[in-house]
């Protein structure tokens, strides 16, 4: 049991690891991009879709593997306010209807990511099916992650964190 | 009007599971799923209209840049260096922390796009400040730093214009440019509260700076109030696209960072990454939903219904917007101010456009109501940040915040009803609206 835990303890840190590596590869690529078009004067292709994968991963697989509950955003302002009892019901409630949902719109999304690999993004020549692949592994996790809610909220273990005090890593507001 | 049944149905099932609990940005894509299926459509048709929207909204990768840029600011010293310059300048009136904490917001606004970062950052500073003088309440100083972080967004550059921008196809440089004399027109709304209040609380005249040294300090703030001046100057000069300045403004707080003021370690760096990169997931997610309910709107044709609907009740502009104002800053009580912007204006936008309400001057009000909503209970950001920074009661902040949002809603009101004067910067740079 414990060398599950080091094992879930691992990846997520490496998950951490890949996403501040794309953001700063994001970061570092826009810098070379300035450099490139605007002191060089050459004019480059593959900076701009390079930023663009990188955002969509980003967001997708960040969302999937390295986002807490407590940096998402919610409208828990009547949840938190529910007795324990009722935010189990919530929970269960949502979590089932989420994952249902998900579950069920996996395979024509599926059919829609594998139809991309017929076309190739424009510079770095990439089949697109291997660019928003990163949509399955999100839709997985949400899958995987509403089920254990739902879990949590049969059973009555661990409630769900409320934001108030979290709000610093809401930075984009 | 059969039409109407599936679009209900999606909108009856992001409230219910967003008010059970489920993040906003999921509920919304459930929504779209379901209008989907019901509608017998593919529902990969919203998949592909998240993955195309976020892999070509090139626009949109300032948000992670202008994030990145403000965590880097906030480990490094630049915010205290701008506290002490600010001090000087205008510390030495009753009530003087009070103006330093609203000159250093706006000074800091010019830097960042986010309001929850200003009030982490300079907030942070301000607070201490303000306690250790030992002359201010733990809550005055909540409520002032609160207050003043809602300037952040709309003095150029903005996190959230950048995503009006998205949703309205608006150019976000004049967007930018038309929030400048909103900020300050804020911050002078702000600078009367606390004056009746320093007056009312009897607040003693603070130590001040000695003049002499102003010049060193303005020499040792210099690095970090050029920074407004690059963006802004790089931007408006052609030099570079708001995006690329967002990369820019990151970078030039890099490099003060750690070659000028040798503060920030690699660590540090690493957590200013992940931090940044976890909040731009996190709204990330958000904008993922709205695409996909992009295509549920455009479907239904919801903002032509809208617009009819608006327009029988033949409401003229003013009392439109007079209208919006007040949808949105109840909304603003509940929601977050991202899911306001993505969800519920771009219903809105069609309509305003409809009646010749200008889309710029539009979204500067939107922006501003949004940011209100910040400050207002019970769902209020910039109240939790402060509560949790002065570690007083969330209410005994909201009490001492009131003055401050009354003020704000007055500023409100006159950058609603005097579009001119919102529109007169950008209209220096050939804006043609």
């Amino acid at each position: 049991m414990t060398r599950l835990m080091h094992l879930r303890a691992w990846a997520s840190q490496r998950a951490d690891n890949v996403l501040a590596l794309l953001l700063f590869s994001m970061f570092a690529t826009f810098i070379l991009q300035i450099l490139f078009r605007r002191v060089l004067g050459w004019s480059v292709g593959w900076t701009v879709e390079w930023v663009a994968i990188a955002w969509l991963w980003g967001i997708l697989f960040g969302f999937a593997f390295v986002v807490r509950e407590v940096d998402v955003i919610r409208l828990d302002i009547l949840y938190v306010a529910l007795p324990r009892s009722l935010q189990r019901v919530c929970d269960v409630v949502t979590g089932l209807t989420c994952a249902a949902i998900f579950a069920i719109t996996l395979p024509a999304s599926w059919d829609y990511i594998d139809f991309m690999a017929r076309e190739r993004t424009a510079f770095l020549r990439w089949p697109f099916h291997l660019v928003f692949s990163v949509y399955l592994a999100f839709a997985v996790s949400v899958i995987l992650r509403s089920l254990v809610t739902a879990w949590r909220g049969l059973t009555g273990t661990m409630p769900l964190p409320a934001t108030g005090p979290n709000a610093e890593s809401h930075d984009h507001d | 009007m059969t039409m109407i049944d599936p679009f209900l149905l999606a909108i009856i099932i992001i409230a219910v599971l967003s008010l059970c609990g489920l993040t906003v940005g999921l509920a919304v894509m459930c929504g779209s799923f379901v209008y989907m299926l019901v509608k017998g459509h593919d529902p990969s048709l919203a998949t592909e209209s998240m993955l195309q929207g976020l892999f070509n909204g090139y626009t949109l990768l300032a948000i992670p840049l202008f994030i990145l840029a403000a965590d880097i600011m906030n480990i490094g010293s630049l915010s205290d260096r701008l506290m002490r310059f600010a001090q000087a300048l205008v510390g030495r009136f009753r009530g003087g922390l009070g103006y330093v904490d609203i000159l250093a917001s706006v000074i800091f606004s010019g830097m960042s796009g986010s309001a929850v970062a200003d009030a982490v950052g300079m907030g942070r500073i301000t607070i201490n400040m303000m306690l250790k003088s030992g002359k201010y309440t733990a809550s005055y100083a909540g409520a002032i730093v609160a207050a003043t972080a809602t300037i952040g967004p709309i003095i150029p550059p903005s996190i959230p214009m950048v995503l009006y921008a998205l949703i309205s196809d608006q150019s976000i440089g004049f967007l930018f440019l038309a929030g400048v004399i909103p900020g300050l027109l804020m911050a002078i709304a702000m600078a009367v509260v606390n004056y009746v209040q320093a007056v009312r609380r009897d607040y003693p005249i603070d130590d001040s700076v000695p003049l002499r040294e102003l010049p060193k300090l303005t020499f040792q703030a210099l690095p970090a109030l050029m920074m407004p001046v690059i963006l802004l100057g790089g931007i408006y000069g052609g030099v570079m696209s708001p995006t690329e300045a967002a990369a820019v403004a990151a970078l030039y707080a890099l490099i003060v960072s750690t070659v000028l003021y040798r503060s920030v370690s690699f660590v540090q760096f690493y957590e200013a990454l992940l931090n940044s990169a976890r909040s731009t997931a996190a709204v990330g997610v958000l904008i993922a939903g709205a695409l996909t309910f992009d295509y549920v709107i455009a479907r239904e044709q919801v903002a032509v219904t809208l617009s009819v609907w608006i327009d029988g009740m033949e409401l003229g502009p003013m009392a439109f917007l007079l209208v919006v104002n007040l949808l949105l800053l109840a909304l603003g009580c509940i929601l977050d101010a991202g899911a306001i912007l993505l969800i519920v204006v771009p219903l809105l936008v069609p309509a305003a456009a409809a009646l010749g309400i200008d889309l710029v001057h539009f979204g500067v009000v939107v922006v501003v109501n949004g940011m209100i909503g910040l400050v207002t209970p019970p769902y209020g950001l910039l109240l939790f940040i402060v509560a949790n920074i002065t570690k007083e009661p969330v209410s005994r902040i909201v009490r001492d915040t009131m003055p401050f949002v009354l003020s704000l809603i007055v500023a409100l009101g006159i950058i609603t009803f005097w579009p001119d004067m919102v529109l007169w910067l950008p209209r220096q740079f050939g804006y043609g609206g």
